[in-house]
């Protein structure tokens, strides 16, 4: 089943993620508070991104005299 | 120059012309594509002198994004070190550990250094893969009780389990004479009904037992040299007459990965200690000149002694110590040269008489031959080889003989029985067999580890291999995956070894049947790659499985 063997792909690059950021010896409670962490970084770099895309965006064109 | 410089031009030793950090023969590029062939490239072109067999070994470097991953995890851990530390302070969180009492808040702390915060914070967390108890004898399999633990490993309960037949590659079982049965085991029982267990006096007084002497003089004739003394402590016997043999206004040069006892041993005789570059024979020489050329530090007099201290086998690294050039050095400096052959007694050379007889030296060369019977005779303690006068000196000077009880009946008998049977005096040929099937599932081991991928530290020859893991978490996931899948083996990590570079370190012994290797090999094959350890970046090619049908030292001869 394609789904299933995603959700085994995914649990053991989980896995590896554990073992690589040593999340893996921390209690649970420790490994919430830094994914939380980690993803909140994350989230905040995208929506950053995505907010001042369209602003770089036109910088560079305007730049290389692609637009005016 | 020098006899070792000699060795510079050629470019077999890899180790010997290239700078310290970097020993290891995969930095010889242009060896690098005949890796299948190295074996008789080396044989052929090798310093004919002062080797007569292939010195193949090699310490991987770390591949860089690993090291830098591991200091990210070790970073994180600190991190997260730091907040339970403050959580334990602040009360917040219940404290499991030793403090020091409230009156006592503003003395000097007794509690609070890195290694009590590792202590605390990392060795805590994966603390159930040692101290494992055992109910069993340590051979070739084992029996393990099990524990659960429900507060992260602060505190262990048992759940009233037993696991049955843990394969063991973590014992120092070399011979396989850690058995309850057997013509050993039988002698030690006839023993202790004749003499007891407890001797009861120190050697110099009441407890030198007939045995002992007899003991003695096996050692001897199995050493090859003038006349032994037995200890009945290996730590003891090295951190006790050491301050026998040297004291003020000598020179001690010791390796740098020299085990605890040597090092206890140096510090405690008083002397000024210098420490080599491990198995480096150019920063051995350099300290030799220097030491000559200069003498003493303020007074510029001559030492009164220089003594060398190095190892058989080193047990962390895996790798032989270079005794030929050693000797050389020796010889023309004037050196004396302390050998502790712990792990290689028993393990290495074609009639397990270690590392003497495995480079084919004259066991008269070396000085002071201290060694263990801990690892490949099956008991415990330790013995001290060389001339007779420096042996009489040590009955009457050393701290162990004065003060320590001497060596228990049972053990005697124990270490008495399996000498004669690996020297075949007892008319069989199980001592030479065993020794025989030790060097091939040594070799054997050490080719399908490196075949599947996996960085493995050390010569070739020697039994005890260790396996890099490098990152924190695996140490303990190695451990607790091997155990589930029936293996024992021993992790290491700091402050054994240096901070990014842990391993597992496996102890190959004849009482390995091949199909247990075979099992063990698969089972690491399948942990390495759920864990994603094979992080070797030369692939070698597998070579044909010759079948062994003759014995492996033999074979180099041709």
């Amino acid at each position: 089943m394609a789904l299933g063997d995603a959700w085994k792909q995914l649990s053991w690059f989980y896995y590896q993620y554990l073992l690589v950021t040593a999340l893996y010896m921390l209690e649970p409670w420790e490994r919430t508070v830094f994914n939380s962490l980690l993803i909140t970084v994350a989230a905040m770099a995208v929506y950053t991104g995505y907010v001042f895309m369209p602003q770089h965006i036109m910088a560079i064109l305007h730049y290389f005299e692609v637009v005016q | 120059m020098t006899e070792s410089a000699g060795n510079k031009k050629e470019d077999c030793h890899a180790a010997n012309g290239v700078k310290p950090g970097r020993n290891g023969m995969v930095k010889n590029h242009h060896h690098h594509h005949q890796y299948q062939k190295q074996e008789k490239v080396y044989h052929a072109a090798c310093n004919g002198e002062l080797y007569s067999r292939p010195f193949i070994e090699s310490f991987e470097e770390t591949p860089m994004l690993v090291a830098v991953l591991t200091y990210m995890g070790y970073g994180i851990l600190t991190i997260f070190g730091y907040l339970r530390d403050f959580m334990r302070e602040w009360k917040i969180e219940k404290c499991h550990i030793a403090r020091e009492r409230e009156e006592q808040k503003d003395f000097v702390p007794l509690y609070q250094d890195f290694e009590n915060f590792y202590t605390r914070n990392l060795y805590m967390r994966i603390r159930d893969s040692w101290n494992r108890p055992i109910c069993g004898v340590p051979g070739a399999k084992f029996d393990l009780v099990e524990r659960s633990s429900k507060d992260y490993n602060w505190t262990f309960e048992y759940t009233g389990r037993v696991v049955k037949n843990v394969i063991n590659l973590g014992s120092y079982n070399y011979l396989g004479f850690a058995e309850n049965t057997g013509s050993c085991a039988t002698a030690a029982g006839d023993v202790t009904v004749k003499f007891g267990v407890g001797v009861a006096s120190t050697r110099q007084e009441m407890g030198n037992l007939d045995r002992h002497e007899e003991l003695e003089k096996l050692v001897a004739s199995f050493l090859g040299v003038e006349s032994a003394m037995a200890f009945a402590m290996g730590f003891a016997t090295n951190s006790m007459n050491i301050p026998a043999i040297a004291g003020k206004g000598c020179l001690i040069l010791s390796d740098e990965l020299n085990h605890a006892s040597l090092v206890l041993g140096a510090r405690l005789s008083g002397s000024t200690i210098r420490v080599f570059k491990h198995n480096n024979m150019q920063s051995l020489e350099k300290l030799l000149r220097d030491a000559i050329v200069h003498g003493q530090p303020r007074t510029h007099r001559p030492w009164k002694k220089i003594l060398i201290l190095v190892e058989g086998i080193y047990s962390m690294e895996g790798s032989i110590i270079r005794l030929p050039e050693v000797i050389a050095l020796k010889k023309k400096y004037k050196a004396y040269l302390y050998l502790d052959e712990a792990h290689s007694i028993g393990a290495l050379g074609p009639s397990g008489r270690g590392v003497v007889e495995y480079f084919g030296l004259d066991p008269k060369d070396v000085d002071i031959m201290m060694g263990t019977f801990t690892k490949s005779f099956g008991a415990s303690g330790g013995y001290i080889g060389g001339r007779k006068d420096l042996i009489d000196y040590l009955r009457t000077h050393s701290h162990s003989a004065i003060y320590a009880t001497s060596m228990s009946p049972p053990v005697l008998e124990q270490i008495i029985t399996s000498m004669k049977c690996i020297m075949g005096e007892d008319g069989m040929t199980i001592g030479r067999s065993r020794i025989q099937r030790l060097a091939e599932n040594t070799v054997y081991f050490r080719r399908r580890l490196r075949e599947m991928g996996f960085i493995i530290y050390g010569n070739n020859d020697s039994p005890v291999v260790p396996m890099m893991l490098y990152m924190p978490a695996k140490i303990g996931a190695f451990g607790r995956e091997m155990l589930k899948r029936n293996i024992g083996v021993v992790v290491v990590g700091f402050p054994a070894t240096p901070i990014i570079e842990s391993r597992a370190r496996f102890c190959i012994s004849a009482a390995h049947s091949k199909e247990m290797l075979d099992r063990a090999l698969d089972v690491i094959s399948e942990v390495g790659d759920l864990l994603q350890l094979k992080y070797s970046r030369h692939k070698a090619l597998p070579s044909l499985d010759r079948p062994f049908d003759e014995t492996t030292y033999e074979e180099n001869e041709e």
